[in-house]
């Protein structure tokens, strides 16, 4: 009897000591959102993570805009891959689907900081982190609008059930969004800020793209105007610009590291002949031929002198060729310089302005090219596009450049059927991805011409 | 002498034996009907003395009159006699219809075969562990309805696929549960891989939710139930079990024939060159025969079981290697096992079990595509005869250094000038590569991938009887793994020599621990009411740990572990769980007729969202042994009739990861300043996420006649899944592809049918036969919101699957081939490569809207078999013994990709040349019903021929008993006509994601194996 009423007291115990606390597991390698954000540190970390995010876009950008242009192809022309150059991109594209998805992804970081920006203690941190969410957010949504079309406009954190937010927006309506976000930006950073973080000359060039591309030209003069003799400046040597990271030509750019599990890029390594197909965006033939014979400063940097189809601005130093650290540049002063000649140009087919031919000879200049006389020369559509093309190009410019000058519908059709390809209107745009629309309820509709 | 030093080493309890006046005791031992009955062990109690009874029924052997005889023999109840003063004794043994009626587990306890009113299988250990295999789940194939398994990837050590009554999740893996001497250890497979198959006696599997529920939150991909051999009462019985086997690979006509292919481009222009230049390599390589290079499968185990009364032990030692039929891949696996069993007292009794085991495997590195897809042409290494074909100076002079003994690659041989008969140093020669890869021997031979396990099962119980009636049990238990994988990828492993090195250490530890208090209540009242009630608590928690290095940039392979300098990357990471549950259960039978069975079991996890921690699990069953009613005493043929119907609820947490609720922040870097902190959500949160759900009726009627002659079992069944997990796609925009929610439903529904005859039974030749078959239909019924969902596997080669309301889980989705091919004139290069075929083909216009898109694409078939069927024979003649088993699959298809490979259909040479008719009505075969491949097979499966000596002539010799034997595995294997390949059960990729199933691409291939075998009674 005895042993029976220990027995029943002892499985009793056991029975009260499993409760309901041991089913309440922490994890122990990461960390559980309900109880983050809560103070300046973590919502910085919040930031950080927007940066991280802006990683993922660059790695085959230069397909969906270099290889869309008459500046570079595929090596073999075979493959999904192909579809870029042949104009037959199809909705099911992985490159198209990765860009769309490393966006919003983006959006969804910056959103996440300004949510919890009230947890921040100091004013100054409160307003410069707003400032890199909202540049960031308007950075991915530029990237989208201009290859997309029509983009869902995503201004807050969203969950699968806030259908309302799956439908696309008109292009002008995300435009004056853009605008808006970088406005508010350039007050709130700093005019300069560490490598690889926002500041408001970066915010300030981005908004005189965004203007230019809404063809408010007079508003794109004003902004980008005080940047000229800003905190960016060209720098000497046009090798250096690339290969001399953070260098004072850089407005913004996105760093890597050489050889990193986490914070490589592989884009270089797609663009040599290890890459898919054979290599990817490879020089085209009509991009060399159009290279001045006495550009012997440029050429060197932007077609690689050992194999000469492929890119030489990007070339790694990394042990794994893999894993490799060559920053990309978003915004950098000759952009800025170019731009503001465009400016000033609006909707003529050329201009006289002295300010315009300055900036243009500036970058001239510094490639060692023949400058323009001002009150004498006039500085062309034509020519600025081919300069721009030749100084930025593989910079993933060239076809928003096209588009921008209205020459995308006759200087891609005609590259188009040189090469053998067939290019319709419609193929500016490209398409929505096609997993996406099958998951936004029907609320998201494609591309015409898809 | 060697049976004492082994007695010494395995017998750790000592016997005393009182030593009083011994006499020689005789007898004869008798059954029913008065026939002697031979091998009946006649032993003296508490000590090792003893006997069995020869062909006359006859003993002898020396007691004191002190001692108790016992008598012993299965199916027949004990008999115990003092000896006294008799020195004769003429026993006679009763049948123990209990006994024959058997008694199967059914989870926390036991239950008579009569009273089941569930849907379980039992397979006892009667030649299973003589099947030449090195996996207990593949020596089930055939013998259970209801279970599918499937050898998706039969390398050496590699798991089957076991899915029982269908698919019932969206997005995981549907595994059983395994459930080893009462211990549920989980639903990875990896638990079988160290099992010995020597150390099992039985096998139970529960099938329908009403069985399974008594495991809750894990029982609805039913449950896998193992009982090891015990200590039995007696002297000490030593066995040694070994097999030697001999694996191959039945050659088929598949990969690029090197004679075909001369003998078609005979006199083809175009080819010319390439066929001169091909020539001068000879015979070429047959790959198949070099990379199913066959093996040798051994098992070695000995074993030792015994006990008093009080105390009963089993004892084993087991080895085994299987060097696989692939090249280089190999598994080996020691086993050591002691099973305890002691009555400390009157009413208290105490066991333990200790099982640790080791297994080594080394994985075949590459897909058997890969393997196979080289030129035919192509050497295996440099020899003096085709180094002078090398060229020296392609490629920047890429192999200047060539030197015999080198791997052949193909594009070495490049650029060869037919006129000068030499290499062409300005690279303008004859081309015959077809590939720029590494030979595919360098890839197998020069990466090496590891897994080591060590594992330690162990558990401790103690019986406690509170009275005759109600015991207590509690056990304490846990098993541990250590796995670690190593991989390493030399300087020669890939095409970019130094650069592709790379090397991979992982460890991972796994701690469970379990413990479970019952209270166990069994009593007949009036002697027509039995009531066996069980109920109780069980607390488990799981520790998990991993960690992981990867490393690059080795410049040679003297130093094959990691040095610092060539650290890529590393992380570790740890997670926890813990499982509260409550049991109960009642079964109760009204005089063996009306049976009854009521469980309920509560589970909290914690790996449920707070809304939904506790899951509860009902189930109830009836049954009706009709037999046993007045009204069938007419039907005397009929000795056995019974119909059961049960209903239960059972659910599945598989694929919950440990914190998936939660919506978790990770760090995450960047490159700017160095490797700031920053930290992201990765996934949304979700505070109802709980177990997928099981709702079953299993409806079932056994008979059998002539007291067990004939007889026949029939389950049909209805099973609704629903709560499933999905990993819901979501739009991008929310920042997330995917959020895991409980929605989805699917079904399965079927029927199991066996039918046994012991057509001959007598003293001298006995035939068992008996047939199984299995129907599945399973059924997405609710896919919320996504269905038409297309889904791939490969983004290179995003052939479709479709998961559509209305149809299978995993359908696949594509166009149909008209039946035409594109004529080979307007291929670019029609005979060359070796082997090749097109990459298009011409599809049907489904629509018939004169355009083929994707409108044009459909339902090309599902990977789930219509049925599995087996029919096991075993005939026993004069000690000869033979088993056969047939099995075989009807209905399912696989998408085969393996030809895409080995046939070059991506080789630009297999591209089409514009200009033919109809060019916009084909489309790429991978997306045609051209892949789509019967996965229909039939089987010899195992045959097995034995002989047992006679126990006289053989214990002259001083062996209790041998018994020799030779088998025979998948001798005779038919595949469909249309399947192009080894092994139409494979399935190697996709395998993770249900909505993907059925992806084949160079899977193991189906092996064949002689083996010969002895089993030795010392």
């Amino acid at each position: 009897m005895k042993l029976k009423n220990i027995i029943i007291a002892l499985a009793l115990v056991t029975a009260v000591t499993g409760c309901e606390k041991k089913l309440d597991l922490a994890p122990i390698s990461a960390v559980g959102d309900n109880g983050f954000y809560k103070n300046g540190a973590e919502v910085e970390g919040g930031v950080i993570a927007i940066y991280d995010g802006l990683q993922a876009v660059p790695l085959r950008e230069f397909a969906l805009t270099e290889m869309r242009s008459d500046n570079s192809k595929s090596k073999s022309r075979e493959g999904d891959w192909a579809q870029f150059e042949a104009f037959t991109v199809a909705p099911t594209n992985q490159a198209v689907g990765q860009y769309w998805v490393a966006n919003y992804n983006v959006i969804f970081r910056a959103n996440v900081v300004l949510q919890n920006l009230d947890s921040v203690e100091t004013d100054a941190d409160k307003a410069q982190f707003e400032g890199e969410a909202k540049f960031a957010r308007a950075l991915a949504h530029f990237n989208l609008v201009r290859a997309y079309g029509d983009v869902p406009l995503i201004d807050k954190v969203i969950i699968q059930s806030d259908e309302d937010y799956f439908s696309r927006k008109s292009v002008s309506e995300v435009l004056a969004f853009i605008d808006a976000d970088l406005t508010a930006a350039a007050s709130l950073l700093p005019l300069t800020n560490e490598y690889g973080r926002a500041s408001a000359t970066a915010a300030s060039a981005l908004l005189g793209k965004v203007k230019l591309t809404a063809g408010d030209h007079p508003g794109a003069a004003a902004i980008l105007k005080p940047l000229l003799t800003g905190t960016s400046s060209l720098i000497a040597s046009y090798s250096d610009v690339f290969y001399k990271e953070g260098n004072a030509e850089v407005i913004f750019a996105i760093p890597y590291l050489n050889d990193d599990a986490n914070e490589s890029q592989d884009f270089s390594y797609e663009m040599t002949a290890l890459g898919a197909v054979s290599g990817l965006n490879y020089v085209t033939d009509d991009f060399a031929a159009n290279l001045s014979p006495d550009d012997t400063i440029r050429t060197p940097i932007l077609i690689n002198q050992l194999n000469t189809r492929e890119v030489g601005k990007f070339l790694t130093t990394s042990a794994d060729n893999r894993r490799c650290g060559n920053d990309w540049i978003v915004l950098r002063h000759a952009d800025v310089l170019l731009m503001y000649a465009e400016a000033i140009m609006g909707a003529a087919d050329m201009t006289a302005d002295g300010d315009a031919i300055n900036a243009y000879n500036a970058v001239r200049a510094r490639a060692g090219q023949s400058q323009l006389t001002v009150g004498t020369d006039d500085l062309t559509r034509q020519a600025l596009s081919d300069e721009r093309r030749v100084e930025l190009a593989f910079e993933n410019h060239r076809f928003y450049d096209l588009v921008r000058f209205g020459l995308a519908n006759t200087v891609i059709p005609a590259f188009a059927t040189a090469t053998g390809q067939s290019f319709e209107p419609t193929d500016l745009l490209l398409p929505i991805p096609q997993a996406e629309i099958n998951v936004s309820a029907g609320k998201l509709t494609q591309n015409p011409g898809y | 002498m060697v049976k004492s030093i082994v007695l010494a080493f395995f017998l750790m309890f000592g016997f005393s034996s009182t030593s009083y006046a011994q006499t020689t005791v005789t007898g004869t031992v008798t059954n029913d009907s008065n026939e002697p009955v031979q091998g009946v062990a006649v032993y003296v109690q508490n000590s090792n003395k003893g006997s069995v009874t020869n062909a006359k029924g006859l003993f002898s052997l020396s007691a004191s009159s002190s001692d108790v005889l016992v008598f012993k023999y299965l199916g027949y109840k004990d008999v115990e006699m003092i000896v006294g003063n008799q020195t004769t004794f003429n026993v006679k043994l009763s049948e123990d219809s209990e006994a024959l009626d058997g008694v199967v587990a059914i989870g926390y306890g036991t239950q008579k075969k009569s009273h089941l009113t569930g849907s379980i299988s039992k397979v006892e250990n009667k030649t299973l562990d003589q099947i030449p295999i090195g996996r207990v789940d593949d020596a089930l194939v055939g013998q259970i309805t209801g279970v599918n398994i499937q050898m998706t990837n039969p390398a050496a050590g590699e798991a089957p696929s076991i899915k029982i009554r269908g698919q019932g999740s969206i997005s995981f893996d549907a595994s059983p549960l395994i459930v080893i001497d009462g211990i549920a250890v989980g639903s990875d497979p990896d638990y079988l891989s160290s099992i010995d198959m020597n150390d099992v006696a039985s096998i139970e599997v529960l099938k329908d939710a009403a069985s399974s529920s008594i495991y809750g939150s894990r029982g609805a991909n039913g449950i896998i139930m193992i009982t090891t051999k015990q200590g039995v009462e007696g002297p000490t019985q030593f066995s040694y079990n070994s097999y030697v086997g001999s694996k191959s690979v039945k050659s088929r006509d598949y990969i690029g024939n090197l004679d075909d292919w001369l003998a078609e481009t005979e006199g083809e222009s175009g080819v010319a060159e390439k066929r001169e230049y091909i020539q001068k390599f000879g015979e070429g390589t047959n790959w198949e025969e070099v990379m199913f290079d066959g093996g040798l499968i051994t098992s070695h185990s000995l074993s030792a079981r015994g006990g008093t009364k009080n105390t009963k032990f089993m004892t084993s030692l087991s080895y085994l290697n299987d060097q696989g039929v692939l090249l280089t891949d190999n598994y080996e696996k020691l086993n050591f096992r002691l099973n305890i069993n002691t009555k400390v007292s009157d009413r208290v009794s105490f066991g333990v079990v200790l099982n640790p085991s080791r297994t080594e495997q080394r994985r075949f590195p590459i897909g058997v595509h890969d393997a196979l897809r080289q030129n035919p042409w192509l050497p295996t290494y440099l020899t003096a005869e085709n180094i002078q074909y090398v060229n020296r100076t392609r490629e920047n002079g890429r192999w200047a250094d060539a030197k015999v003994g080198d791997y052949a690659m193909e594009r070495m041989f490049d650029d060869f000038d037919l006129t000068e008969g030499a290499p062409d140093p300005a690279n303008a020669g004859t081309d015959i590569s077809g590939t720029s890869n590494q030979s595919a021997l360098a890839k197998v031979l020069e990466r090496d991938r590891r897994k080591y396990q060590t594992k330690i099962f162990t558990n401790a119980f103690v019986n406690v009887n509170i009275t005759d009636d109600l015991f207590f049990k509690q056990s304490i238990g846990g098993d541990i793994r250590f796995t670690k994988y190593e991989d390493y990828n030399g300087v020669l492993s890939s095409r970019n020599g130094a650069a592709g090195s790379s090397a991979r250490l992982r460890n991972q530890e796994n701690f469970h621990t379990i413990s479970e208090s019952t209270f166990n209540y069994s009593k007949t009242l009036n002697s027509k009411h039995d009531v066996d009630a069980v109920g109780g608590f069980a607390y488990e928690s799981w520790n998990r740990t991993d960690a992981q290095i990867t490393a690059s940039g080795f410049t040679n392979d003297l130093i094959k572990t990691i040095p610092a300098a060539n650290v890529l990357g590393a992380y570790t990471s740890q997670t926890q769980e813990a499982l509260v549950s409550f049991i109960s259960r009642v079964n109760y039978a009204y005089a063996d007729k009306y049976l009854l069975s009521l469980s309920a079991r509560w589970d909290g996890s914690s790996k449920f969202g707070p809304d939904n921690k506790y899951g509860f699990f009902p189930a109830a069953s009836i049954g009706w042994n009709i037999a046993k009613e007045d009204f069938m005493n007419n039907l005397k043929i009929v000795s056995a009739f019974k119909t059961r119907l049960s209903y239960g609820v059972s659910g599945s947490n598989a694929g919950i990861g440990e914190y998936d609720y939660i919506g978790l922040i990770s760090p995450v870097g960047t490159a700017i300043g160095g490797e700031s902190n920053g930290y992201n959500p990765t996934n949304i949160s979700n505070s109802e996420l709980g177990w997928e759900k099981l709702k079953e009726v299993n409806f079932g009627f056994d008979i059998g006649l002539k007291k067990g002659k004939y007889g026949l079992s029939m389950d049909i069944y209805n099973r609704t899944s629903s709560d499933l997990l999905l990993d819901l796609p979501i739009p991008s925009v929310t920042g997330f592809g995917t959020a895991l929610v409980n929605r989805g439903i699917v079904e399965n529904k079927g029927f199991e049918l066996e039918i046994f005859a012991n057509p001959l039974n007598s003293k001298d030749i006995k035939w068992r036969t008996s047939a199984l078959l299995t129907h599945n239909e399973n059924t997405l019924i609710d896919f919320a919101g996504a269905s038409g969902l297309i889904s791939t596997v490969d983004s290179k080669r995003p052939a479709e699957w479709i998961a559509q309301e209305g149809s299978p889980i995993s359908s696949f989705y594509g166009y149909v081939v008209s039946g035409e091919e594109i004529d080979p004139q307007y291929i670019k290069n029609p005979f060359y490569p070796i082997g090749g075929q097109s990459q298009d083909i011409y599809v049907k216009d489904l629509n018939g809207d004169g355009v083929i898109d994707t409108d044009d694409r459909t339902q090309l078939g599902s990977p789930y078999p219509d049925f599995i069927y087996s029919w096991n024979n075993t005939v026993s003649f004069k000690g000869f013994d033979v088993t056969l088993m047939f099995q075989g699959s009807q209905g399912a298809e696989v998408r085969n990709i393996s030809s895409q490979y080995i046939k070059n259909e991506f080789a630009g040479n297999q591209d089409y040349v514009a200009g033919f008719a109809d060019a916009d009505k084909v489309v790429q075969r991978i997306f045609t019903s051209d892949d789509i491949q019967d996965a229909d097979y039939f089987a010899l499966r195992n045959l097995n021929i034995g002989y047992t000596f006679n126990r006289a002539s053989i214990n002259k010799i001083g062996l209790g008993g041998l018994r020799i034997y030779a088998g025979g595995q998948n001798l005779f294997y038919r595949m469909a006509k249309n399947y192009e390949g080894y092994n139409p059960e494979g399935i190697d990729q996709g395998l993770g994601n249900p909505l993907t199933y059925g992806y084949q691409r160079g899977p193991a291939p189906i092996y064949r194996t002689l083996s010969i075998g002895v089993n030795v009674k010392l």
